[in-house]
């Protein structure tokens, strides 16, 4: 379902992986080294004592030019990466949505045009994605799913596989290797955009049946044309993930990828309470999402960068979520004490189609298990 | 086929200030998106240049459809990496400070 890039398009596409690259390796290391040379230890020298915490680094760094050059072009290069392929499906809109109609014999789309878009989605557009995932150009729109689709591998500088699908992997991986006995009969992925986190779990368990649910209509569409031109039956519909049109336990087995950050501190207990609402007694939650605060060794500058997506990258919420008592949202919500859990799970290229393996990945899942019937 | 729908190419959000005021970021943003089109020129050259060894006269269609093998596309990354490095060198050289 992709578009073809033409000539200039695609190496404009190369030069913006060349340019993250390059600030990666080249620039960002030098971050750390020259904060301890030229803006901590000045600080020492005025203050007698290191900054405390990552405000105080915030409020040095702000004012450092130097910093800042990183800083501005780590952001120019997102923008120029959107700029880049959007350029690509601009020119082949009309193909794109033609195509899309007439992919559409396996699984389902149900779309609801009355939906209310949460605020969180529309207040700005997140990662910089020009219009976010949910705004509509034209009728019948699929451009945002496109736009996401092809910009993924160029973020991530072509470690997610040919089908972007790494992430869900390390849920798959967990569930292989710790959780016994889950055949699930239906599956959930919230807040699935594309469905490339979604697919793969119709691979692992061909005996179940995939839902996928997003607030975006245009990314709905492409995701179902998606899976129809890579040959996998998925049921997508246009629901909020706080709350859903399913009935009572539905499913054996709840999902998310990277989906938690990009909601609200109202939506998270939400959308936790849903999740436990649609699953049997016996089935598993599993979000995976950004590492909580409270597992790095706080270290000021290197909490600092941390958050260098949430005021730079219009990824508001991730800094928050970081903050949030999960575990105790999941146990208010009805699970089980002690299948409550937080841990790295490894991706597992297995598959990935198209895995290069020169990038490893650890992700946080955060998991929990509805308690039996008794 | 040549679409006329225009897609929106700025996020909505807050726009932070990096360096001394606004204008400072523009440049910024302009002197990449140039160096972006030094690039894209020179990948297109050099297309250009690789399939002229092997013919007298190319058309529209071979630049088009061609597609560097892994040593050219290594070569183009080395380049690129060069590029940046020398466009990029006043806040390399900062940060070594």
């Amino acid at each position: 379902m992709q578009p073809q890039p033409n000539h200039d398009e695609s190496v404009r596409q190369d030069f913006v992986t060349d340019l993250r690259a390059f600030l990666t390796d080249e620039i960002y290391p030098k971050i750390t080294p020259y904060y301890e040379k030229n803006v901590e230890s000045k600080f020492i020298k005025e203050k007698n004592r290191k900054p405390k915490d990552k405000n105080e680094v915030r409020d040095l760094m702000l004012k450092d030019n130097a910093y800042q050059s990183w800083s501005l072009l780590q952001r120019l290069s997102q923008q120029m990466m959107f700029t880049s392929v959007i350029d690509t499906v601009e020119r082949t809109l009309d193909d794109l949505i033609e195509r899309s109609k007439k992919n559409n014999d396996l699984g389902s789309l149900k779309l609801d045009n009355k939906i209310d878009m949460p605020r969180y989605l529309t207040a700005y557009d997140i990662h910089q994605q020009p219009g976010g995932y949910h705004t509509e150009s034209t009728e019948d729109d699929v451009s945002p799913g496109v736009v996401y689709d092809i910009s993924l591998p160029i973020y991530s500088r072509n470690s997610m596989g040919s089908e972007n699908d790494l992430l869900s992997q390390a849920i798959i991986g967990h569930i292989e290797k710790y959780i016994d006995n889950l055949k699930p009969e239906k599956i959930l992925d919230m807040g699935c955009a594309i469905g490339n986190s979604t697919l793969p779990f119709a691979k692992v368990f061909p005996d179940s049946e995939i839902h996928g649910i997003d607030v975006a209509s245009p990314c709905l569409r492409y995701a179902h044309a998606r899976a129809n031109a890579l040959g996998v039956t998925a049921h997508f519909s246009q629901q909020n993930a706080e709350k859903t049109d399913f009935s009572n336990e539905t499913f054996d087995l709840v999902t998310s990828c990277l989906f938690l950050h990009e909601t609200s501190h109202d939506a998270v207990p939400k959308i936790i309470n849903e999740s436990y609402r649609l699953l049997k007694p016996g089935g598993w939650m599993i979000h995976l999402d950004v590492y909580p605060f409270h597992r790095d060794a706080i270290e000021p500058l290197y909490d600092f960068l941390k958050d260098w997506e949430v005021t730079n990258n219009n990824e508001n919420f991730s800094g928050a979520l970081r903050n949030m008592d999960l575990p105790k949202i999941f146990e208010d919500a009805g699970f089980s004490k002690e299948s409550i859990e937080f841990t790295s799970a490894e991706a597992v290229a297995k598959y990935t189609k198209g895995y290069t393996g020169d990038f490893y990945l650890k992700l946080p899942i955060y998991l929990a298990q509805k308690p039996h019937r008794q | 086929m040549n679409s006329k729908i225009e897609l929106p190419r700025v996020a909505k959000g807050k726009k932070p200030i990096y360096l001394d005021e606004r204008s400072i970021d523009n440049l910024m943003a302009m002197i990449m998106t140039l160096t972006q089109e030094i690039s894209v020129l020179r990948d297109r050259l050099d297309t250009i240049e690789k399939l002229l060894v092997n013919k007298k006269s190319i058309t529209l269609e071979d630049i088009e459809t061609f597609e560097p093998d892994d040593d050219l596309i290594k070569e183009r990354k080395d380049r690129r990496q060069m590029l940046l490095k020398r466009v990029l060198l006043p806040i390399d050289k900062e940060l070594e400070k």
